[in-house]
């Protein structure tokens, strides 16, 4: 059986942040506590989207409080959290209210995995808003490896016609141009504290 | 924890490290407190200004094949196909402006651009001068789980005396002459929101003797909420309740009359009542009563009215047209679906035999086309490709047929396995309603049935026969 493709939140964001306003998106927790899981993306995102993020649930949400909450305000980043719980009548109750959910700000739904079943079962509206845009939640990616980490000194390097030590000397000087690959560079030398 | 507070000398202007990268074009991790992880890391250094062009160019696409925007919004923007169901809004329009008190039911598939047609309807009449056009998704106001008898008609005073009272000044006169206790307004509201009233409850007891000079008081008063239109319901569904709403209906119904202006409605969102005969107890007697106040109706309706035994022709006897959105045939001679994706401007991404792959894998469902075209192209710019590859395309439309595959059991393949081969497919039965409601099966006319090619692509192969 095929399986959905992982990807670590980062990834996730980044969907979201090119799909731009009203983008929907499903994620399957993958093991672990999904509640501590969902809070993560949460904060994940928060930080790499720089906008709000909430994480509101859908277990025994009434139409007006969720259309409330989805439009007060409409422009931050919702996670809707299906618990496992989840029952094929309130399945349903979410897809006929799609119209009423619908918003400017990305919507993320996290559900359990076995729960893409009756996502496409018994909401096939949202489901088909949310279309192929449907992910694991995959593991983050680790940190770079000590030869990794020097293939990538030495093309920055070789980029700039820099040694690390020139590079350490400018930020100190603060006189390092305003370019992302100088914090990237500092960071890998462990001088993040000169950014 | 994401480094959130810490200064940055070297950027003055931000206060995180995502802000210093982001400013610059970039994408940072936040990493726990190891260190950072910058995304770019597996790319080599390119100019910022290389990388914000790439962006602008892929972020422009996006806009163009956005599925869940507003279909408002695309319209306006220049982006839809105005003929792509042979000018379906057209004929909607033009049959419910000939015929007042006309009722058209617009049955398609989730996904098929319904809404986009009535949209498209809306700006026709508007056009038009002496029509007042109201397009009224119930779904978006009510709770369509619980909706009753009335809702409809309910939704439609509140539009109507909205709008008139919006964007007709010179009505107002006749609409102040409505307001008040008693009058059309407060009538209208009561049967929308719901009331409270005082009501006699006879007691179980005759009176005390000490009580008998008092007659009334073999019983007392208690105040009940009557429950709204719009709000879940709880009192059982008397015809009688929608008739009530008939007089005030009428009444601003003539002060659009005063102003030149004849109203129609158009009700979107009914097709999420996926099962039809709940469709049909919501919306028969309101539609009673709209004909009755000759108020043209087009409304949209599941697919699933149109198949299953028996309510298919209840609908149809009902309604003075039924017009059926079939998807929309994969056919590269006539260029339907690549017309959409051209319209949108799809060819600054997508390039050779893309285009085409994108068609076949949406099996004509424009919301999968819109879709499978963004997020290929999601994909591409993740990938940090330049345009859409075929790989990109084969990796979403993976992902879309995992979708449609999930919870389909044993029996449910075997039919798709048996539609494949034969090509055919039994519409009484309810299971296999139940694969065209969920877009596993798409209907391109009444006798042509196949399965969604997304799904197709992911779903296992038959077993082969033992000797």
């Amino acid at each position: 059986m095929p399986d959905f493709s992982s990807q670590p939140f980062v990834e996730i964001a980044q969907r979201l942040e090119v799909q731009g306003a009203h983008s929907w998106l499903a994620i399957l927790s993958s093991g672990g506590d999904p509640t501590a899981a969902c809070d993560d993306l949460g904060t994940e995102l928060e930080s790499l989207l720089q906008m709000p993020v909430r994480v509101v649930s859908l277990k025994s949400s009434s139409f007006d409080r969720l259309r409330e909450q989805l439009h007060q305000p409409e422009d931050d980043t919702v996670i809707l959290f299906a618990s496992a719980d989840l029952e094929a009548g309130e399945w349903s109750s979410l897809d006929t209210m799609r119209s009423a959910l619908e918003r400017t700000g990305p919507i993320v739904l996290w559900i359990a995995p076995d729960a893409v079943a009756q996502l496409t079962q018994l909401a096939p509206n949202i489901r088909s808003f949310i279309g192929s845009s449907i992910f694991l939640a995959g593991p983050e990616p680790g940190i770079m490896s000590d030869k990794e980490r020097e293939n990538r000194l030495e093309e920055l390097r070789q980029h700039y016609q820099l040694s690390d030590q020139e590079i350490v000397r400018r930020a100190k000087a603060k006189e390092l141009p305003p370019e992302p690959h100088f914090v990237e560079w500092l960071v890998l030398l462990g001088r993040g504290d000169l950014v | 924890m994401p480094l959130r507070s810490r200064a940055w000398p070297c950027f003055p202007q931000c206060s995180t490290v995502q802000q210093v990268v982001r400013s610059e074009g970039a994408f940072v991790l936040p990493d726990h407190g190891r260190g950072l992880i910058l995304k770019s890391m597996s790319s080599p250094p390119s100019t910022t200004e290389v990388k914000l062009q790439r962006r602008e160019r892929f972020r422009a696409y996006m806009q163009a094949f956005n599925p869940t925007a507003p279909p408002q919004d695309a319209i306006e923007a220049g982006l839809v196909c105005e003929d792509l169901h042979g000018s379906l809004f057209q004929n909607l329009a033009g049959r419910a402006d000939l015929e007042p008190g006309s009722q058209q039911l617009l049955v398609g598939g989730v996904g098929s651009g319904k809404t986009t047609e009535l949209i498209l309807a809306v700006r026709w009449l508007q056009e038009q001068g002496h029509v007042l056009p109201l397009y009224i998704d119930i779904s978006a106001e009510t709770d369509l789980s619980s909706l009753n008898s009335g809702a409809l008609l309910a939704s439609f005073g509140l539009g109507l005396t909205r709008r008139l009272w919006e964007d007709f000044p010179t009505l107002r006169q006749g609409m102040e002459a409505l307001q008040g206790p008693g009058k059309a307004y407060g009538s209208l509201k009561e049967f929308a929101y719901g009331t409270r009233q005082r009501v006699w409850v006879p007691g179980d007891e005759p009176p005390e003797p000490e009580d008998e000079e008092d007659e009334d008081s073999w019983g007392y008063y208690e105040v009940v909420g009557i429950p709204g239109k719009l709000n879940p319901p709880a009192l059982p569904v008397l015809s009688r309740d929608v008739q009530e709403i008939r007089g005030p209906l009428e009444q601003f119904l003539a002060v659009a009359k005063d102003g030149q202006k004849e109203v129609m409605v158009i009700f979107d969102g009914l097709d999420r009542l996926l099962d039809p005969t709940k469709f049909w107890s919501v919306a028969s007697q309101d539609l009673r009563l709209f004909r009755e106040l000759k108020v043209s109706v087009v409304s949209t309706a599941p697919l699933s009215v149109l198949f299953g035994a028996g309510v298919g022709q209840s609908v149809s006897d009902h309604f003075d047209r039924v017009h059926h959105m079939p998807v929309v045939a994969v056919d590269p001679k006539r260029g339907l679906l690549q017309s959409v994706l051209e319209k949108r401007h799809g060819y600054e991404l997508l390039r050779g035999f893309t285009p085409d792959s994108v068609c076949e894998y949406s099996g004509g469902v424009l919301r999968d086309l819109i879709s499978l075209a963004r997020d290929a192209a999601v994909e591409a710019y993740i990938a940090g490709h330049d345009s859409v590859t075929s790989q990109d395309i084969e990796n979403v439309a993976q992902q879309l047929g995992t979708g449609y595959l999930r919870g389909l059991g044993p029996e449910d393949i075997k039919i798709l396995l048996h539609l494949e081969k034969s090509k055919s497919f039994d519409v009484s039965q309810a299971a296999n309603v139940e694969l065209l409601v969920t877009r596993r099966v798409l209907e391109y006319s009444s006798t042509d049935f196949r399965v969604h090619p997304a799904l197709l692509s992911v779903m296992p192969s038959p077993e082969p026969k033992s000797a």
